[in-house]
């Protein structure tokens, strides 16, 4: 957003109060809040604690959940042709750049959040059966005094390609779920892949299970995006990483610029003759502009209580990958 | 249904406008908040409605099961047609009424029992007929949403609610041929630009038999009723349901079609 500097600091201050009270609505803070001693927070925010915004609606938190919902469920069985349409394939490589950072070595416990139709668990599955498969050729070179015999049942060995990786896609939107399970048994992937609804405020896993949590454009879809968080800390193993891949601000006034005109007026009118849809895709383009900057969602998972966060900004800051390790 | 006639009973309230942190990007189109002049309406800059137009043509000629397409089409290039159509309607004095009182067709507001006991040959009983024998039903109309003024809203609304009405009235069936003969009543009577381009284009995917028969026969007896006839819009149907239909045809110059057009089976 070309947004003059001083707006940016009113903006990170207000959103600073976010994090104190979970949930309050973020554009209103605009106004001449002042930032208390000790973060003492002024009376009237108390009133507007359970509303929050919906793209650039204001709806109660309750509403948010039923709505949120509603939006997906309507675009699951178009959602990977539009992501297509609307980032003219772009989004292929930023989930690629994911998978690449994430650099998981077979044996990984992969929980993907939001991960819907499936996206990241596929390149995930791909990338450990490349390192699997990488690594027994190399096995089976360093041993070249073996006989035929342990050769041929090397070959033979089928019994798992992916070096004991697992992916658990989480989703709380059962269409979204629907498609994917489509999609892997359409493409061929078996093993290695569970399938669970859930909520990503309230996991349905036991503590310490996970080596690696991604989110993929979901986090900002997620009313409480702090109990997300926590509920990320919690499921990981220590050593373990998030990953969040989200859509964040621009820091190029120029692109910023173009960006929003794409945004607001091509985007929603995409939605409108390819999936008959004009609001969903008016939600999804106000939602990215709600969703905190990547300074302040970098101290949000630190709150959580992650640590060593860093985030890398793909296309000017179009898209920004936050990673968090706990420790 | 509920939604424009209320319209017109309690003057409009502009939504109180919700803080958002829109002051420093003009660009942006929204969708709720301040600006909704009706319930469905979704404001768009003349950037939005050009790219709407030409990707619902597109979409429309694409995929012809779009009909969502075709309305949205409508709606964004039918501008300056609506004002010429509702100056029309302010000038006839049944159009005023229906202006005014905003009546609208749909199932909830249709009294089927009463249209069946019509007598034979009544608007009313043809008009239930039709919709038998063809499967249509009146709720199918999508909402009129991308159009910025309220009262041409209800224009296009009532257009595509008088729509199955002219069907009955020319006696064609809601098959391609059927709905391609109407398209250019239509055309000719409300200049209406979709209609045009539908006219124009719709005829592409026709046999050839069919294009024969629809050039030589049907267009040209369909463009010469509806140069006759006055503005299908100023008939206050509702209000006419009893009316013999071959005394309304007679009322609005349409003659018999030269042939019967087969309806679906």
């Amino acid at each position: 957003m070309a947004a003059p500097r001083i707006w940016g600091l009113w903006s990170f201050c207000c959103r600073g109060w976010s994090r104190v009270l979970p949930g309050c609505r973020l554009p209103g803070l605009r106004s001449s809040w002042p930032r208390g001693p000790l973060g003492a927070r002024p009376l009237s925010q108390e009133k507007r604690a359970t509303e929050t915004h919906f793209g650039f609606e204001t709806v109660s938190e309750e509403e948010k959940g039923g709505k949120v919902y509603q939006v997906f469920e309507s675009v699951a069985k178009k959602y990977d042709m539009m992501n297509d349409m609307m980032s003219l394939g772009i989004h292929r490589i930023w989930k690629d750049l994911l998978l690449w950072k994430m650099r998981p070595f077979p044996g990984t416990q992969l929980l993907d959040v939001a991960g819907g139709t499936g996206d990241i668990a596929f390149r995930f599955l791909n990338y450990v059966q490349a390192q699997h498969q990488r690594k027994e050729k190399r096995q089976l070179r360093a041993q070249q005094n073996l006989s035929w015999e342990e050769i041929a049942k090397k070959y033979q060995n089928e019994e798992d390609s992916l070096g004991g990786s697992h992916v658990m896609v989480c989703d709380i939107n059962k269409e979204m779920l629907k498609i994917g399970k489509q999609k892997a048994h359409a493409q061929g992937y078996k093993a290695g892949l569970a399938w669970v609804l859930g909520d990503a405020e309230e996991l349905p896993f036991d503590d310490d299970k996970f080596d690696v949590y991604t989110i993929a454009f979901g986090i900002r879809n997620v009313t409480h995006i702090d109990r997300a968080l926590q509920e990320a800390h919690r499921v990981l193993k220590p050593g373990g990483r998030f990953l969040c891949l989200e859509f964040s601000q621009v820091n190029n006034p120029l692109v910023s610029r173009l960006y929003d005109v794409y945004s607001f007026q091509v985007i929603p009118v995409l939605g409108e003759v390819i999936a008959g849809d004009w609001k969903s895709y008016q939600y999804l383009v106000e939602s990215i502009r709600q969703f905190p900057s990547q300074e302040e969602f970098k101290e949000m998972i630190e709150d959580a209580g992650f640590q060593k966060v860093t985030y890398e900004n793909l296309t000017s800051g179009i898209v920004a990958i936050h990673s968090g390790f706990k420790l | 249904m509920r939604t424009l006639l209320r319209g017109v009973l309690r003057p409009l309230r502009a939504f109180r406008s919700r803080p958002w942190p829109a002051a420093d990007v003009p660009l942006r189109a929204t969708s709720h908040g301040t600006g909704l002049l009706y319930p469905e309406h979704i404001p768009t800059t003349p950037l939005q409605k050009a790219l709407l137009a030409a990707g619902s043509a597109g979409m429309a000629l694409y995929d012809p099961y779009r009909h969502d397409m075709v309305a949205v089409l409508g709606e964004t290039t039918g501008c300056r047609t609506l004002k010429v159509l509702r100056d029309q309607m302010r000038r006839d004095p049944e159009g005023a009424q229906i202006l005014q009182e905003r009546p609208r067709i749909s199932l909830s507001t249709l009294d089927l029992g009463k249209l069946r006991s019509l007598p034979e040959g009544s608007l009313g009983r043809e008009y239930l007929r039709f919709l038998d024998v063809n499967r249509v039903s009146p709720d199918t109309r999508a909402p009129t949403r991308f159009v910025d003024s309220e009262e041409l809203a209800y224009v296009m609304q009532r257009y595509r609610e008088v729509h199955d009405m002219l069907h009955t009235l020319l006696g064609m069936p809601t098959n391609i041929l059927g709905e391609i003969v109407v398209k250019w009543f239509e055309a000719v009577q409300t200049g209406l630009p979709m209609c045009i381009l539908g006219a124009l284009f719709g005829p592409i995917q026709l046999s050839a038999r069919n294009l024969q028969v629809l050039v030589s026969k049907l267009i040209p007896w369909a463009v010469q009723n509806a140069r006759r006839a006055p503005c299908v819009l100023n008939l206050y149907y509702e209000r006419r349901w009893e009316q013999p239909l071959k005394a309304l045809r007679q009322e609005l110059s349409i003659t018999e079609p030269p042939m019967h057009v087969q309806g679906p089976a």
